[in-house]
């Protein structure tokens, strides 16, 4: 087991998600492939875990879901981001930055 | 709307979640292949890296709020299958929690009700009593007081803020056809107001009513309002001749008034108090205070002491040589010193069981759960996550807790229903009203719940926390199994034991006291008696003359009533017969003083209560007739003071009817008779030497009437009181009842009640105790389950596994069983006051108590041994 086991805090996935969708219409797997491309691999979670957190976003109306074709034919579940979602992506990036600004100068300063 | 076509299409919302779990893992699988690896590596890859796909899919159901409401339906039909699956233990832990809140509720609120909050009076808790007790006697303390100490008090004390004083009196209000007799409580100035209690109807006394030459009034109690004058309230203003003085109702007081327990309140000035008197004695008046706020008992004790000091020195007749003062609460005066041991330690008693049975709850609780760590963890395996598995045991701890908080409320209320209806009169105050405590109520709901959710949920905690591979390999050995909890678990079993033990003994020794008592003989024929007292009003009953006049022509009438009835008229009757007097014996010398029970009766008293003559005969009617000093002894009498001479024809002089007021000039008797003893001291002392004279020698206007009938004596009282009416429309009957009534009511009423009570508590107990042993002993044995198999396998016998598991019960036993003998005969010492004719370490309860907790406590081993002898080897060892 690596030393430093990288849990992804419930919120952080949320916002990770709805950053990942923003793009355009994604079914889970593109999803979970992009996440793992962004971050190198840095998180290691299961993959399942990511449709209950795609549901919850569902749940409160921040993704849209929708059935389509897929390129290769086959029926997938599109997400995409609401209007309701794409507020709270802005709300939570700026929180996100605003603690990491704040943590960062912490670390920079406090020798 | 979207939830609800979601509802309409659940089948299809859950297609299309598998599909899309289905979906990400398939192209999982694709791109691994793509990649170059094994179809076989690629899928175990794709698995690997996703997760339990049923855990997930459970997750995003989860997340849907419309399946919250299905997930919790499910959950309840689940625990609720569950639960009956295990009905024994749904039943046991329900009734088992139920008797714990209902018996601890009941027995908080009477206490609550009887000790703490008795009265509806204004801020009862400053109501205090003063009492002056004799130090060298062990006596009932004083709590009554002379008008001039009174005055004294009122005029000396500062911690009272005001003072009330009653005073008992019969009143007669002249009837057309019959008279009625009632209790009437004289009050002194500010005495309602002191209690501070508006009147239900019209007003309560008033400043004014008090005055000397005030309009005379009166107020009346709701019990008597009701009952005798049939709820009307046009009495109201109308006046009525109360013992010769008409006076006007005023008010009717609350249900709940009943101070001293009259019928109705008089108003009296202190100049009018003053000039009360019987005889040349003055009365004695209750005594009621307000301390003043911020006043201790101590500093108001220490201060009534010095005031008690001096009215010692200007009274020193009325006081014993040696004495303290205590003010104490009302409230708790009023409750007799002995009922309210009783309570209290009937009060320690239910706490222990409340305890007692949420142990049960808990050990009940555990014991299923130690049989499920196996289910929890392949639950857990299968996709479970922690707090499902915790919700579920909260649905099903829910439903435990439900049933036993509904089953215990209503315990709790038949319970205060049973207990307020046959709690005897004359132990708490009149003014008790026991009803539910709904504090107590919630406090053992609490605790009672409390202890379900936590127990309930240990088995999700510990499933859940500890490592799925252990629990899986050692499923029915989890964490709970360890030595402490084993020894706690044994050692609830062992206090519960011994508390049972010491609950039964007690229960024991108040039933033996109880057959002691009932079976006392008394002496006389109680049957077909009834009696009553014939207060005769003082004013007009002043002489031997007037009061020879009433009786003599009553007797007769009433001698010749149908129903071949034959009646007498005493001082008092038994078993309670009055004043002691000395006396001496004509011709004798003696050192030691000699007492005997003085009784003034008529000459049909023995032969009316079949009381028999021994030797001579009783008073002649012309000894009657001429007021001759002639007297009956009873055999005490004869064998203490005649032991080897014929007592017919001694002459007896006693002091007493000389120093009485209107004294017997020169109270020389001559002994014409011997009766066999009647109980003339209550039911429990030993007799009294006593001796009866003629009723004319010394009549007084307070006399008492028995009166022998071949009929029911309580269908008599009208037709009696209609010829006390025709001797003098004047006077009534006070407290007509059978004699047989008396000893059920105000003789054997407190000790039943309080042998009901311990025996009820004594069943519940062992009720607890059964449940107890039964719920430790299932548990252990289904923990050795795996051990058994083994024996058996082995070659064990059936019957080696059941004495195993008895031997290891019958331990737990024995070492109750010899806790709870030490702490009965401590517990019996104290009861032993309240008990009679039985010893504190009464061999034969202490045997039967001994026998029926082994046999109680073996029975409840024996299920679940009789359930390891069945078990199969092949199966218990698999069971692993």
């Amino acid at each position: 087991m690596p030393t430093e086991k990288n849990d992804l805090h419930r919120g952080t996935l949320d916002m990770l998600i709805l950053k990942v969708v923003a793009s355009g219409p994604l079914h889970g797997y593109a999803i979970a492939q992009r996440l793992n491309q962004i971050s190198k691999d840095y998180f290691q979670v299961p993959q399942g875990s990511l449709y209950p957190a795609l549901h919850r976003l569902e749940e409160r109306e921040w993704l849209d879901a929708e059935w389509k074709d897929t390129s290769t034919g086959r029926e997938a579940k599109f997400y995409t981001l609401t209007t309701k979602g794409k507020k709270q992506l802005e709300a939570e990036v700026l929180g996100w930055e605003r603690l990491s600004d704040a943590v960062s100068l912490i670390l920079r300063t406090a020798d | 709307m979207r939830w609800l076509r979601r509802i309409g299409h659940k089948p299809l919302a859950e297609k299309r979640l598998d599909s899309e779990l289905h979906f990400h893992l398939e192209q999982q699988i694709s791109d691994y292949l793509a990649s170059g690896m094994s179809p076989a590596e690629a899928r175990r890859r794709a698995n690997l890296e996703f997760g339990s796909v049923e855990g997930f899919k459970e997750e995003c159901r989860e997340a849907r709020w419309e399946n919250q409401l299905d997930i919790f339906i499910r959950d309840f039909r689940f625990a609720l299958r569950g639960l009956l699956k295990d009905r024994r233990f749904a039943f046991v832990s329900i009734f088992a929690l139920a008797l714990a809140i209902g018996a601890s509720t009941a027995m908080f609120s009477v206490v609550d009700n009887a000790l703490f909050e008795p009265f509806p009076y204004k801020d009862q808790g400053r109501l205090v009593v003063v009492n002056i007790r004799d130090l060298d006697q062990n006596e009932n303390p004083r709590g009554m007081f002379t008008m001039p100490e009174i005055q004294e008090i009122r005029e000396h004390n500062t911690v009272f803020e005001s003072i009330a004083n009653n005073q008992q009196d019969d009143v007669i209000q002249m009837g057309t056809e019959a008279s009625m007799r009632l209790d009437g409580n004289f009050v002194t100035p500010g005495s309602l107001d002191l209690l501070g209690v508006p009147a239900l109807i019209g007003r309560a006394l008033e400043d004014a009513d008090y005055q000397p030459g005030a309009p005379p009034v009166f107020v009346l109690r709701y019990k008597t309002w009701q009952g005798k004058f049939n709820s009307d309230s046009a009495v109201i203003g109308k006046t009525f001749t109360l013992n010769g003085v008409g006076r006007t109702l005023v008010g009717v007081m609350p249900p709940r008034f009943a101070w001293g327990g009259a019928d109705l309140w008089i108003p009296c000035s202190y100049e009018a108090a003053q000039t009360l008197k019987s005889g040349q004695f003055d009365r004695l008046w209750g005594f009621v205070a307000r301390m003043k706020p911020g006043t201790s008992f101590n500093e108001a004790s220490a201060e009534m002491t010095v005031i008690a000091k001096r009215l010692a020195a200007l009274y020193p007749k009325d006081y014993p040589k040696h004495f303290d003062v205590n003010v104490e609460s009302f409230g708790h005066a009023v409750v007799p010193q002995q009922f309210r041991n009783s309570l209290y330690l009937f009060l320690a008693a239910v706490s222990l069981l409340l305890l007692i049975g949420c142990g049960n709850v808990a050990n009940l609780l555990l014991a299923r759960a130690t049989t499920r760590y196996k289910e929890f963890a392949v639950r857990s395996a299968l996709g479970a996550s922690r707090q499902r598995l915790i919700r579920q045991l909260l649905v099903e701890s829910l439903l435990l807790a439900l049933g036993g908080a509904f089953l215990g409320v209503l315990f709790a209320w038949a319970g205060v229903r049973v207990l307020s209806t046959s709690m005897p009169d004359n132990t708490v105050a009149s003014e008790t009203v026991i009803e539910m405590n709904p504090t107590v109520l919630v406090f053992a709901l609490v605790i009672g719940v409390g202890t379900i959710f936590i127990f309930g949920l240990v088995p999700a905690l510990e499933a859940s926390r500890c490592d799925l591979q252990d629990s899986l390999r050692d499923a029915g050995k989890g964490l709970s199994g360890t030595g402490s909890h084993a020894r706690l678990r044994n050692s609830v079993i062992v206090l519960e034991v011994a508390l049972s033990l010491t609950l039964l003994f007690t229960a024991g020794l108040f039933i033996r006291s109880f057959m002691a008592l009932s079976r006392v003989p008394l002496g006389f024929g109680i049957d077909h008696i009834l009696s009553a007292r014939i207060p005769l009003p003082p004013n007009r009953y002043k002489t031997s003359a007037q009061i020879i006049a009433f009786y003599r022509p009553l007797l007769e009438r009433l001698n010749s009533l149908p129903g071949d009835t034959s009646a007498a008229t005493a001082s008092s009757y038994p078993p309670y017969d009055c004043c002691p007097s000395e006396f001496e014996v004509a011709g004798k010398s003696h050192d030691e003083k000699r007492n005997a029970i003085v009784q003034i009766s008529s000459e049909d008293y023995f032969q009316v209560l079949h009381i028999p003559f021994l030797e001579g005969r009783t008073f002649l009617a012309d000894e009657v007739n001429d007021a001759r000093k002639v007297a009956v002894i009873n055999q005490t009498f004869r064998s203490r003071y005649f032991k080897n001479e014929n007592p017919i024809g001694q002459r007896v002089h006693l002091t007493l009817m000389e120093t009485l007021p209107d004294p017997v000039a020169n109270a020389w008797f001559e002994i014409v008779g011997v009766v066999g003893d009647s109980k003339n001291h209550g039911l429990q002392n030993p007799n009294d030497p006593e001796i009866w004279f003629p009723y004319t020698v010394y009549p007084r206007p307070a006399w008492a009437l028995v009166v022998r009938t071949v009929n029911d004596p309580a269908k008599m009282i009208k037709a009696i009181g209609k010829e006390v009416w025709s001797t003098d429309p004047a006077v009534a009957m006070a407290d007509p009842q059978s004699m047989e009534r008396i000893r059920d009511v105000d003789l054997l009423a407190q000790p039943r009640f309080g042998l009901w009570l311990v025996t009820v508590f004594a069943a519940i107990g062992l009720v607890l105790v059964t449940i107890g042993v039964y719920s430790v002993m299932a548990y252990s044995t289904s923990r050795q389950t795996h051990e058994f198999g083994i024996r058996m396998a082995l070659g064990a016998e059936a019957g080696d596994v059941l004495s195993m598991v008895l031997r290891k019960g019958t331990k737990l036993l024995l070492a109750g069983i010899g806790i709870g003998l030490a702490a009965s005969f401590a517990v019996a010492r104290t009861v032993v006051a309240q008990l009679w004719g039985v010893s504190a370490y009464d061999l034969l309860s202490l045997v039967a108590v001994v026998v029926l907790l082994l046999f109680v406590g073996l029975a409840a081993c024996w299920i679940p041994a009789r359930r390891a002898t069945r078990i199969d080897p092949v199966m218990a060892l698999r069971y692993e």
